[in-house]
């Protein structure tokens, strides 16, 4: 999986574009890896550090800065040992506040190395910046979460320490102490986030993750803040997509996630309908779609319209399809799987689509391949399987002449699939087989008999057999009684 | 229809073997995803470069990221691949509508398929010829018939202006020549039936591009136009040439009972059981 080590925070550094700005940086990078040389060198600096009084805010920041050079971290970890990190961690927990915030931004630095040996050094800092969490200074918490965010996917070791030292009611109660502080609420998420998408995020985690009050915590902070941005809601929606994941997931149907997600994916659906060009739109799209469509399989049928609210929800994702179909194509996928899930055993959410008019956009959709063709084939097979009066409208709306086009394509499963769908169609009406007969369709069949696939072939041969030659019988009696 | 018929009958046990015969298996299923499912990928990918922040949102860039899907040749040997759905229907149209089911030569029409059948194919039409005019001129509303192929290749051509090495118009070769020169030939797993005639002609040509797929529909064409014309020029000269296209792996074996083209493939329909 991925290793997200880094986020930068709102006002983090800029990429240096002039270049007296470099050479600044750059002087700046060489004091600092002078000043941790002469740490490492001679014990006796270390000592003044301690107690240099003014000259150490100096020293520390500077140290902050050069521990950006991930060499400089690395050297940070190999030759300081212990002293170095206790010498943090004392700047960290001491009286001089500035000198705190110098230390966090070094342990933060340090958190983004990419060396796997640099978080385990970080060990002794865990439980101050854990106990930070409840403080109420916010830059301070807000780089404290972060650090630890970082710091989560290194390590396993440091995953089980943060999870002793209490890192899921930190998270907790930090989000509810700091929600109107959108910033830190944002760090606390990506921290979770960290938490529940690694690897090994057992149902462990997961389970005291959903027995907490971070759930609702999460929910109540789910819509953006037109003036803060998306950044909160995503970094949320992203920690909500992953417990859905889990088997345990269906316990955030009691908190009302699912209620909440579709709520607020059909605003975005509206936002995409109506053209809105914000940037990042689809980056908390991602997130609520997979929490919608994951949770949707734990909500029971019946119940399905109460949970999910308005059936209108097929519009928003239909304008889901529509509008990423060409630029971000496996949104659009993704898009489409929900429709799947939401029409798969409601005819209420079937109906919708036939009524609001979204099937003829849809059945254009099957066009195209990357699986969008295969998973929208589904939804109309969805609709298609619940009742002949269905049938009977996609007809109508067009999907016989499309199925003519999709039964030549090469990929398998498309056709038979395909084939599934002309056996709900046909079975409906005897006007759509005659319809389908006179779209040259029986010559598609006889050309599938053909085909290498043996289960094409056997449903092919069933069609003809049971529904079109029998339509042809049909029209010799009645050319034979005229 | 059927199914539906079947379910007013009394007789339950019928509609039990027929819901046990239907091929048909689709059930509408809710898909739950892990989160390391393949589907998720991209936008894992995405959420890894925003929290990089590497990540760009295009919003105007015509983004050619999605592609249309593929059509392809159903016919079992066919491997031929479109991405217009009108590159697949004149391919499909032009070598696989009018296919004779015996010795699967593609012919432009129904009625030359018609003709090359009789011809060919139907004993009855041998045992007449030797007695009276059968052979009838290609041209439709001619009329005329002639005693033999060869007179008939000499009306075409005097009378209609037909080129001599019309491709269309292919005399059956003696079964017994074709024997050995079969037997000399690689073997392949092509299906054939007692009445194929092996000479070169549409037939191999045929099947000799459906095992070769080209990439696209077009060199196909032109592809069977080349072969068409050697074979037909070989054909035409009324010697056997050597310049035998490689044989076809026509690996899969078709089913007698099963002609294709509905209306435009003749090919004994009493062999598949339907009442007339």
């Amino acid at each position: 999986m991925w290793r997200l080590t880094r986020l930068r925070h709102k006002n983090g550094k800029q990429i240096a574009s002039c270049s007296e700005e470099m050479r600044v940086k750059r002087r700046e990078n060489e004091k600092g890896l002078f000043i941790l040389h002469t740490l490492f060198r001679d014990m006796l600096l270390l000592h003044k550090l301690q107690h240099s009084g003014p000259e150490r805010e100096t020293h520390l920041k500077a140290l902050s800065k050069a521990l950006r050079d991930s060499s400089a971290q690395l050297t940070f970890v190999k030759y300081a040992s212990e002293n170095s990190m206790h010498l943090l961690v004392s700047f960290l927990t001491g009286s001089n506040t500035q000198c705190r915030l110098h230390a966090i931004r070094c342990l933060h630095e340090l958190s983004h190395s990419p060396h796997p040996s640099v978080a385990p050094t970080c060990l002794p800092a865990t439980s101050y910046l854990l106990t930070y969490l409840s403080g109420q200074s916010t830059k301070f918490t807000e780089l404290c979460l972060y650090t630890l965010g970082n710091l989560i996917p290194d390590s396993d070791v440091v995953k089980e320490k943060l999870l002793a030292q209490g890192i899921i009611p930190a998270l907790a109660s930090c989000i509810e102490n700091q929600r109107h502080h959108l910033a830190v609420v944002e760090a606390a998420s990506f921290t979770l986030s960290q938490l529940l998408q690694a690897k090994d995020a057992a149902e462990t985690i997961m389970s005291k993750v959903l027995v907490s009050t971070l759930p609702s915590q999460l929910l109540s902070v789910l819509t953006p803040d037109p003036q803060f941005g998306l950044a909160p809601a995503i970094e949320c929606a992203w920690c909500l997509h992953y417990m859905a994941c889990s088997q345990n997931g269906k316990e955030l149907l009691a908190c009302g996630a699912l209620s909440k997600c579709s709520s607020l994916l059909w605003s975005l659906g509206c936002a995409v309908r109506e053209g809105n060009q914000d940037e990042g739109l689809e980056l908390l799209v991602c997130p609520l779609l997979r929490c919608v469509g994951n949770l949707l399989s734990f909500c029971p049928a019946n119940s399905l319209t109460d949970q999910v609210g308005d059936v209108k929800l097929v519009v928003a994702l239909s304008a889901f399809v529509q509008a990423y179909i060409h630029s971000r194509p496996a949104l659009a996928r993704e898009s489409a799987w929900v429709l799947n899930n939401l029409t798969a055993h409601s005819t209420d959410f079937c109906s919708a689509l036939l009524t609001h008019n979204l099937v003829p956009a849809l059945i254009q959709s099957l066009a195209f391949s990357e699986g969008i063709n295969t998973m929208i084939l589904r939804v109309l097979a969805n609709i298609a399987n619940k009742k002949k009066e269905f049938c009977v409208e996609l007809v109508q709306q067009g999907l016989l002449s499309s199925l003519c086009a999709t039964l030549k394509m090469a990929d398998a499963e498309m056709v038979t699939l395909s084939l599934e769908v002309l056996f709900m169609l046909v079975s409906s009406s005897p006007q759509v087989t005659e319809e389908f007969v006179r779209l040259n369709g029986v010559s598609l069949l006889e050309a599938i008999q053909y085909n290498s696939e043996g289960e094409m072939r056997r449903r092919a041969a069933y069609l003809l057999e049971h529904h079109l030659l029998f339509s042809e019988l049909q029209q010799i009696e009645i050319v034979s009684m005229c | 229809m059927i199914m539906r018929a079947g379910q007013n009958q009394p007789a339950a046990a019928r509609e039990e073997q027929q819901k046990s015969e239907i091929p048909f298996n689709f059930t509408s299923q809710i898909v739950h995803l892990h989160k390391d499912h393949s589907l998720f990928e991209v936008g894992d990918v995405n959420r890894h470069l925003y929290l990089q922040d590497l990540y760009v949102c295009e919003t105007d860039a015509p983004n050619p990221a999605v592609s249309v899907s593929q059509f392809a040749c159903h016919i079992s040997g066919c491997s031929a691949v479109f991405i217009a759905l009108e590159e697949y229907e004149h391919h499909y149209n032009s070598l696989h509508r009018h296919v004779c089911c015996s010795c699967r030569r593609s012919l432009p029409s129904a009625r030359l398929l018609d003709i090359h059948i009789q011809e060919w194919h139907d004993s009855l039409f041998t045992i007449l010829a030797q007695r009276q005019d059968m052979y009838q001129c290609l041209v439709e509303g001619c009329g005329e018939k002639f005693r033999t192929s060869q007179h008939r290749k000499d009306h075409l051509v005097k009378i209609h202006k037909y080129p001599p090495d019309f491709r269309f118009d292919k005399p059956k070769k003696d079964k017994r020549a074709k024997e050995t020169t079969r037997l000399q030939q690689k073997d392949t797993e092509m299906e054939v039936t007692e009445e194929v005639c092996d000479s070169e002609g549409v037939c191999e040509v045929l099947c000799d591009v459906l095992c070769h797929h080209p990439e696209s529909g077009e060199s196909m064409e032109m592809h069977v136009s080349e072969k068409e014309a050697n074979g037909m020029t070989n054909h035409a000269s009324g010697t056997e040439q050597s310049s035998e296209p490689p044989r076809p792996e026509y690996f899969n074996r078709v089913p007698r009972t099963v002609c294709f083209g509905h209306g435009s493939v003749r090919g004994f329909r009493g062999r598949r059981g339907r009442r007339k």
